[in-house]
């Protein structure tokens, strides 16, 4: 008698094979059926962790937002451009701005210290190490400034978004608590986290991207959520705050940027 | 009576948010089980659920209404985990990198310790980890979800023999890994 074959036992233990007359005469193929089985039924045990009660309205209160982005950003293409073009000319004013005050040391130095001959070489080795590696190179100066500028305004950013995060946490929660001021901040907040989220990891300034992006989905539910939250809503958002130990790593990362820019640090809150 | 789900598809397709908004609460949990049994991971599973439904929103206009919105929805769910272990496998060289460490086996379990429990859980869930992204998928759906052979295909984009073959090798690893579990013989 040819017994059945591993694949058809399988087939058969999900119904997709009919091997009824073999098994009723065959106790060596039972016996192999039933040790599959028990393998492929204790896999059910795995357990999923059920999501909570409101897990539906979490999904959507996320993906809508989503959802109006996309629209918004495929309406307001133009909106964008300007907004680009803004950026670009802070960039270039922040550069201007920065050259000037680097030029302006250097041209001191030189009256107080004669060299030879006042070349912009021979003012550059006059100057700082740092001035003067940023001249041999000036390609690594403009990415320098521009580096220095994106950690002023993230730095900023952080300050803003612990400000608003610390007075969330500290609200009592008691009946319906009106958060409308702090929506609309974490509302602000969250279109600038997107933009600097994505220079960050194309500047490859890993904590400061990991970070934001760590601050976007409370940025969001703290934006989404309605006005005025109820006692329980209110502490599940500063269980989370406080869960991820946002505020305190916001400190943590800002006084790193802060101290990166060369900047003076803020006191803490 | 409830609208189905191809009725808000169209009313979605005319403008209607409201309608997408029924269909994500009608489907996200099963969804997120299914996610949850490929990825392993709570986290990742809520990503592929977000994701899964941002894109079948985007691609709502090419849905064919002849075809079951779930099945559907489940392959751009499926679509989705297979992504996410792929782009996490290329960067760690290896899937189970995702995994919660909660289910990871312990070093001191053995086959006489382990009978029923959280063991067998972090047994279950080691070895699912050990298969390929396709191989666990088509079992899930098989196993899971009870999806036939034609659908878990369509899905993968595999010809059935294909599909067999894939949960053959699934059933086959899973057997070779909880065999000192149950007692049984491959």
């Amino acid at each position: 008698m040819n017994h059945l074959t591993q694949e058809e036992l399988i087939l058969r233990y999900y119904g997709e094979f009919d091997a009824g007359a073999h098994l009723g005469e065959c106790a060596e193929c039972r016996d192999e059926l039933a040790r599959l089985a028990r393998v492929l039924d204790q896999v059910n045990a795995i357990k999923v962790p059920e999501p909570e009660a409101e897990y539906e309205a979490q999904v959507w209160n996320r993906l809508s937002w989503r959802l109006r982005g996309e629209k918004r950003k495929s309406r307001n293409v133009t909106k964008w451009l300007a907004a680009a073009a803004m950026i670009a000319i802070a960039f270039l004013t922040g550069l201007l701005v920065s050259r000037k005050d680097d030029v302006r040391p250097q041209l001191a130095e030189t009256a107080t210290n004669p060299r030879p001959a006042a070349t912009p070489a021979n003012a550059a080795a006059a100057a700082s190490t740092e001035t003067t590696a940023s001249n041999r190179n000036p390609g690594a100066g403009t990415q320098q400034q521009r580096d220095r500028i994106l950690l002023v305004v993230v730095g900023d950013h952080f300050d803003e978004s612990e400000r608003m995060l610390v007075e969330l946490t500290n609200l009592t929660p008691d009946g319906e608590t009106d958060i409308a001021t702090e929506q609309k901040r974490a509302e602000e907040l969250l279109a600038s986290n997107r933009l600097y989220r994505r220079t960050a990891t194309d500047r490859g300034e890993e904590n400061v991207a990991t970070l934001l992006d760590e601050l976007e989905p409370v940025l969001m539910q703290i934006a989404h959520a309605p006005s005025q939250v109820s006692a329980n809503e209110l502490r599940r958002m500063q269980k989370r705050v406080e869960a991820k130990g946002l505020v305190f790593k916001l400190r943590v990362v800002r006084a790193g940027v802060r101290s990166e820019a060369n900047l003076p640090q803020t006191p803490t809150i | 009576m409830e609208p189905t789900d191809i009725e808000l598809v169209e009313l979605v397709r005319g403008g209607d948010d409201d309608s997408f908004r029924i269909l994500v609460e009608r489907h996200s949990r099963a969804l997120y089980r299914s996610a949850y049994r490929v990825t392993g991971n709570a986290a990742d599973a809520d990503d592929v659920v977000q994701e899964a439904f941002l894109r079948s929103y985007r691609a709502l206009a090419s849905f064919d209404s002849r075809a079951t919105f779930t099945t559907w929805l489940h392959r751009i769910a499926i679509n989705c985990a297979l992504d996410l272990l792929d782009s996490r496998k290329r960067r760690d060289g290896r899937i189970s990198d995702g995994e919660d460490l909660s289910l990871l086996p312990s070093q001191t379990a053995t086959p006489d310790r382990v009978v029923l429990g959280s063991e067998m859980q972090r047994a279950i869930a080691a070895a699912m980890a050990e298969l390929t992204g396709n191989e666990r998928t088509a079992f899930v759906l098989r196993h899971f979800e009870g999806m036939p052979l034609e659908e878990i295909g369509q899905i993968l984009g595999t010809k059935l023999n294909a599909t067999k073959n894939t949960v053959f090798r699934a059933v086959r690893k899973l057997r070779q890994q909880l065999q000192p579990f149950t007692g049984s013989v491959v």
